[in-house]
């Protein structure tokens, strides 16, 4: 795992632009958006407790895989995640800034990895169970709502289908 | 010492039923929204030494004015998010737009946030100003290069014509009632209902004379237990001999 970068008491473990390089191979497609109204709005809500706070969401999407990059409140500062999604489950999801003073555990590999291959079950719950970490439990929350919610997207948008 | 135990009683018994309810408000802080919910008393503010901002950078957007206030963003006098070093805002397409050095906001006229958007194409530097061309279109002046965004702030390209005709957005003085308003909010929004609950709870908000003063109080109540149960036990045993 590379050391982090501190800026302003952050640790930056990665930035937009190379998770976005590292997604699609270097070669990353124009952004979409996708606004979060209506029922996609509600079920945001589900997934994460509480309204996402922006009514439309950027994302990235090349041959059925798609990029998020999510923000989300662990105890008190935003957590940063990037989602790696291809067809119907995750293919990498990595915390990209973590400004938190505990519970920065959640960045290692080691509880991350835990997502890859996860899907999306119809009742909005993940299809493995995450493995917590004692004294992270809400950044472990935040991690795993995200991650829902970015699959929920995906699922919700042509990218699933290829287009 | 019976007098003392009464005296004492009578004494602290607004400062026991004071400890009791500000207790359980700390306690239920949350769910009461103390924690949500800000000062906006001035002799209060002034206790806590709480200024106004330096200064009040203010945009007019037709109807509506943003105003930078510190690193936060006011639409009119509600405050709608944190923006540091802002420079300047726009209306576009229906969204406001405020543009920090590092990064944008993109709002709806009710002040609900459309999307933050890092500042950050290839070879740019901070955002100097923001502006907008004659059909609408907006452009970022960055390490003296312009950049221009497509019509929904998904892609920003460099403008090959560095002289293209633009209106750069300039700060204006905000009515006075508004300016007024905003310096209130700024001062209030770095104190919360709880933070002053706490401080009076915990006797901090007088100052160290305030700590003594609560420590002293806390011995008097921890007599009136002790002397409270060497009462009740010597009436218990003269009840005894008395039977």
């Amino acid at each position: 795992m590379s050391q982090p970068t501190l800026v302003l008491a952050a640790s930056v473990y990665e930035t937009s632009a190379e998770f976005l390089d590292r997604a699609f191979g270097g070669s990353a497609p124009e952004p979409a958006v996708v606004w979060l109204s209506g029922e996609r709005k509600s079920t945001v809500r589900q997934l994460l407790g509480h309204n996402y706070p922006a009514l439309r969401v950027r994302y990235w999407c090349q041959n059925r895989r798609s990029a998020w990059v999510l923000d989300k409140i662990g105890k008190e500062l935003p957590i940063t995640v990037g989602v790696i999604v291809e067809r119907d489950y995750i293919r990498s999801l990595k915390v990209l800034t973590y400004r938190e003073n505990r519970g920065g555990e959640v960045a290692t590999p080691a509880f991350t990895d835990q997502f890859d291959g996860v899907a999306l079950q119809a009742n909005g719950e993940l299809d493995a169970r995450i493995d917590g970490i004692s004294g992270a439990t809400l950044s472990v929350q935040a991690l795993t709502r995200l991650a829902s919610m970015a699959l929920f997207l995906h699922n919700d948008t042509d990218c699933k289908d290829g287009s | 010492m019976r007098r003392l135990h009464r005296s004492l009683g009578a004494a602290t018994a607004v400062f026991i039923i004071f400890m009791v309810l500000s207790g359980l408000a700390i306690n239920h802080s949350n769910g009461l929204g103390l924690d949500q919910r800000h000062v906006s008393q001035t002799r209060v503010l002034d206790w806590y030494g709480l200024g106004g901002p330096e200064n009040i950078r203010s945009f007019a957007l037709g109807n509506d004015w943003l105003s930078f206030a510190g690193s936060q963003l006011y639409l009119n006098d509600k405050s709608v998010s944190g923006l540091s070093n802002g420079v300047g805002a726009v209306s576009s397409h229906g969204m406001l737009i405020a543009a920090g050095s590092e990064e944008l906001l993109l709002l709806n006229h009710d002040g609900v946030l459309i999307e933050r958007l890092p500042w950050g194409p290839p070879g740019a530097g901070p955002i100097e100003s923001i502006g907008l061309l004659a059909d609408g279109i907006v452009v970022v002046k960055s390490t003296g290069q312009l950049w221009l965004a497509d019509a929904d702030l998904l892609n920003w390209q460099r403008a090959e014509d560095s002289n293209v005709s633009s209106t750069w957005a300039f700060s204006e003085p905000a009515p006075g009632v508004l300016h007024d308003a905003i310096t209130r909010q700024y001062r209030g929004d770095g104190l919360s209902l709880e933070r002053v609950l706490l401080d009076l709870h915990s006797g901090r908000i007088f100052g160290p004379i305030g700590i003594l003063v609560y420590d002293l109080l806390a011995l008097a109540v921890g007599f009136l237990a002790v002397s409270g149960l060497i009462f009740w036990l010597r009436s218990r045993r003269n009840g005894k001999l008395n039977r």
